[in-house]
């Protein structure tokens, strides 16, 4: 019997350390000394969820019920657990703050304990009973308990250390092979199972299975043709659709799809699963869900009609018709190919249906970043977003973003635009003011076009932060009003008509490209721009809004 | 509560104001007259025409300030000024070398300014002093729960675990604590333990006030006399953070000492290794015990988490509000640049 206690400090000494060797020997040292089921739990809960990706299952347990079943505990009103919250940047490491060591009361939590009230958390229905069930958990947590079992219900540990951490402490610990490691959490789609196998030495029996999940391979972004100039002839060149990414797991007549968050989308796309469902033999492709009309891709936006629909009626269906189109196939009739090379893949798809029963996506290839460019302009002309590369000898890494994969996008244009109000990031940048609405000018007045995350350094985010601390002057919640004066060169995909803002647009992926202290408020980009902008852009082939 | 601070003090767009001594009272700007409770830059603003203030407050003042030509009334604890029916006594405020509370008091109405305190007792400060008070106006900097500090030796050891894992790691530590009072403190407590300081020059020029205090420090040197050796400390304010005095360090272990390092957010904010929440104002345990000794019939509160602060005493039955200041700091600027308000 492990006291979960154990856990929540070595994940705390994890979050500590700042070199990774030493986070990833601090946590090999605890999960070293586990066995059997607490080991397949502990490394799950290291890796920041108490379930396998295979078993889609999410605690959600919001932000309001882990407050007020905090304030419970504590005996604080949510006005002050909300406050220190807010102060602390974290409701987890408040709570923690909060409680007391000496006020816990029952029996001590084990590890064993904390995954089944998580997995109780995850078969609630009400609300209510969720919040029962994490008082019942706070009840009985020191601090540093309650603040990892509320950072795991976040979703998130922030504890500087990711799941390829845990995969490496796993190799360290039981003197196994950091790729067979990975490998068999890949085919598992569990890092616990994956933990036990590495123990008894037995990694080389997991064998994958269809319809478990399997991490995504992404690609490194580049802007310029000329950044792969030398490298060009290794790369197989494919276009970029603009729709949704998902795997597609094909057995008899039993298809999945999963997307990118490794969630079930099967029931949202029926013709997909049901044109999928007619092919013959078994297999795993990576692939684009698509908005599809007169056979070729259609804009997003008419994709996102589609969104968030778990089971959209006939005539969606029949207004905005999807398709599937596949770039990779990652097994087939039982046989795992993600250790081969790519050609060998390509060519493992191309035959799966020769009759044109699968959207297939062509394959190109440039020897110069002059012939790159022009296969980018005509892919554009399609209506796709740009270009993939994918390096012909490279196997798939699952769950991996590499520099065998590039993808080539360009910034539509930019935009000179104002801040008009900031916030406070997560994550790395909890605490940081990381968080920019933007806005554009209309006549005497400024309109939010958008908000961005990155783009700038911390030390030039920390030092904004500073000047915008005071220029501050409203708070609504966690946003900061501030006097428009900041002016910021912003990149974009796409624009977007829009009710959320009240320029009635917004910038669709904006990145902040630079600080323009050279501009005054007076020269940002005005709202008859961004409306030319849209309108090009809806003149475009294929992105008819 | 129009004037919550009546008959004593007068909130004014340029700060505090106290009438029966045609005094400003830690006025932000260069003022006529000024009553200042403790020598941090926040607190004590250069070019005043006369400081009415402690001897040590004065004496830092003029060494932070050596062009300073305006006139000085020392205010000594325990003395009382009379002038118009008020009286004006200064109080330990425990915060930092010379810090006090200012009590005023008039025709059986009282009222105590805490200015920036705390009521734990350190090396170079005894513990704030708790006179029962009509109104009591109180720094909230850490006004909520989830600031609670170890005691003082609890600290200290962090400190000198810390400094001494830097050097099995054969790096140097960078203690970042900011130049009046915690630099000194911070010293003090290693040069206890053996292990020699080397102080920045905000902190080293104020040693002689330290000393005239009877603190004595043996194995300080100045950062001016040559980088830190092996073996050595490097004590620098958290403004230092990320510039060359500590990046030119390779081989570093940075600790940060503040009230704010008890959130994890701090971390990122000084590069910091080690995060030890050491600081000079009262944490909430220390801010509920003030007003419990004061026991007042109304409370004001200012600085940090007053709007919450007050808020809490409220729901306990006792009337607060916050200063309704144009200066008020802003509730959520917890870690944002806190160079000088001893955080």
């Amino acid at each position: 019997m492990t006291a979960y206690r154990v856990l929540a400090e070595t994940l705390e000494a994890v979050s500590r350390e700042r070199g990774k060797l030493a986070k990833i020997e601090t946590l090999a040292g605890t999960l070293g000394g586990l066995d059997g089921d607490e080991l397949k739990i502990a490394a799950r809960l290291a890796s920041g969820s108490p379930f396998a990706e295979w078993e889609q299952a999410v605690t959600s347990v919001g932000w309001a019920t882990v407050a007020k079943a905090a304030a419970t505990v504590t005996g604080w009103d949510l006005e002050t657990i909300g406050a220190c919250a807010a102060a602390i940047g974290d409701l987890g490491e408040a709570v923690g703050l909060l409680l007391n060591e000496d006020s816990r009361a029952g029996e001590i939590l084990t590890v064993s304990e904390v995954d089944a009230r998580l997995r109780e958390l995850a078969r609630e229905r009400k609300a209510a009973g969720k919040q029962a069930a994490v008082e019942a958990m706070l009840a009985r947590s020191s601090p540093v308990e309650g603040k990892y079992v509320i950072k795991t219900l976040s979703g998130g540990l922030r504890i500087g250390a990711d799941v390829t951490t845990v995969e490496e402490a796993l190799a360290q610990a039981f003197g196994a092979d950091r790729d067979a490691v990975a490998r068999a959490h890949r085919d598992s789609g569990d890092i616990g199972e994956t933990a036990v196998a590495a123990r008894a030495g037995t990694l080389s029996e997991i064998r994958f299975r269809l319809f478990h999940p399997i991490g995504f391979m992404l690609a490194t972004p580049i802007e310029t043709a000329d950044e792969v100039a030398g490298e060009l002839p290794v790369f197989a060149v494919e276009d970029k659709y603009d729709g949704i990414r998902a795997h597609a797991h094909k057995s008899g007549g039993r298809v999945a799809l999963f997307s990118r968050t490794l969630d079930d989308v099967t029931a949202q796309f029926p013709e997909v699963a049901a044109s999928l469902g007619k092919l013959s033999g078994s297999f795993l492709l990576d692939g684009e869900v698509l908005a599809w009309k007169d056979g070729r891709p259609d804009s997003f936006f008419r994709l996102q009609r589609r969104l968030g629909r778990k089971a959209p009626e006939a005539e969606v269906l029949e207004e905005f018709p999807v398709a599937f189109v596949a770039y990779d196939c990652l097994a087939r009739d039982g046989r795992p190919l993600f250790e081969e090379e790519w050609t060998v893949r390509r060519r493992e798809l191309e035959t799966i249906a020769p009759d044109g029963g699968l959207l297939v996506s062509p394959v190109m290839s440039a020897g110069t970043p002059a012939e790159l460019d022009s296969l980018f302009d005509e892919a554009r002309a399609r209506g796709n977003e740009g270009l993939m590369l994918k390096s012909r000898d490279s196997t798939y890494q699952a769950g991996k973003r590499g520099r065998a994969w590039r993808k080539y996008k360009k910034a539509l244009a930019t935009l000179d635009v104002v801040v008009t109000a900031v916030q406070q990031g997560n994550g790395k940048r909890a605490g940081m003011l990381s968080d920019y609405t933007f806005a554009v000018r209309d006549g005497e007045r400024f309109v939010n076009i958008g908000k961005a995350y990155s783009g700038l350094t911390d030390e030039e985010i920390r030092k904004m932060g500073t000047h915008f601390r005071k220029i501050t002057v409203g708070r609504y919640g966690p946003v900061r009003a501030v006097l428009p004066e900041v002016v910021l060169e912003v990149s974009f995909d796409s624009i977007q008509k829009s009710a959320r803002h009240k320029s009635g647009f917004a910038l669709r992926f904006p990145r902040i490209v630079r600080l323009r202290p050279d501009k005054a408020p007076a020269d940002v980009d005005t709202l008859e721009r961004v409306a030319e902008l849209y309108g090009q852009l809806i003149g475009q082939p294929g992105r008819s809004a | 509560m129009d004037e919550p601070l009546a008959p004593f003090l007068e909130v004014r767009p340029e700060g505090l104001y106290c009438p029966a001594f045609d005094a400003a009272v830690d006025p932000p700007l260069p003022a006529r007259r000024a009553i200042v409770s403790h020598a941090h830059s926040d607190h004590a603003a250069p070019g005043h025409e006369e400081v009415w203030a402690t001897p040590e407050t004065l004496a830092i003042y003029r060494r932070r300030n050596p062009d300073w030509t305006g006139a000085a009334q020392v205010l000594r604890y325990g003395e009382r000024f009379e002038r118009h029916g008020t009286t004006l006594e200064l109080y330990p405020a425990g915060h930092v070398l010379g810090s006090a509370q200012v009590y005023f008091e008039r025709e059986g109405r009282s009222l105590l300014y805490t200015g920036d305190f705390k009521r734990v007792s350190s090396r170079t400060s005894v513990p704030a002093a708790a006179p029962p008070a009509e109104t009591l106006a109180t720094e909230t900097t850490f006004g909520l729960p989830v600031f609670r500090f170890p005691e003082r030796p609890v600290l200290e050891d962090r400190l000198v675990t810390a400094c001494r894992r830097a050097f099995e790691e054969k790096k140097t530590p960078i203690l970042l604590a900011y130049a009046l009072g915690k630099a000194q403190e911070v010293a003090l407590a290693l040069t206890e333990v053996g292990i020699p300081t080397v102080l920045h020059g905000a902190a080293w020029k104020l040693l002689p006030e330290f000393e005239a205090a009877g603190h004595a420090f043996p194995t300080s040197r100045a950062y001016e006399t040559g980088p830190a050796q092996p073996g050595e400390a490097l004590i620098v304010p958290p403004s230092c953070a990320r510039t060359p005095v500590v990046r030119n360090v390779k081989r570093r272990r940075i600790v940060y000492l503040s009230g704010w390092a008890a959130r994890e957010a701090s971390r990122a904010d000084f590069d910091a290794d080690v995060l030890i929440p050491w600081s000079d104002h009262a944490d909430f345990p220390g801010l509920l015990r003030h007003v419990t000794d004061v026991g007042p019939r109304r409370v004001v509160t200012t600085h940090g988490y007053a709007r919450d602060f007050a808020r809490i005493l409220a729901t306990r039955g006792l009337p607060a509000e916050p200063l309704p200041s144009a200066r008020e700091r802003l509730s959520e600027d917890a870690g944002a640049a806190e160079e000088e308000s001893g955080a």
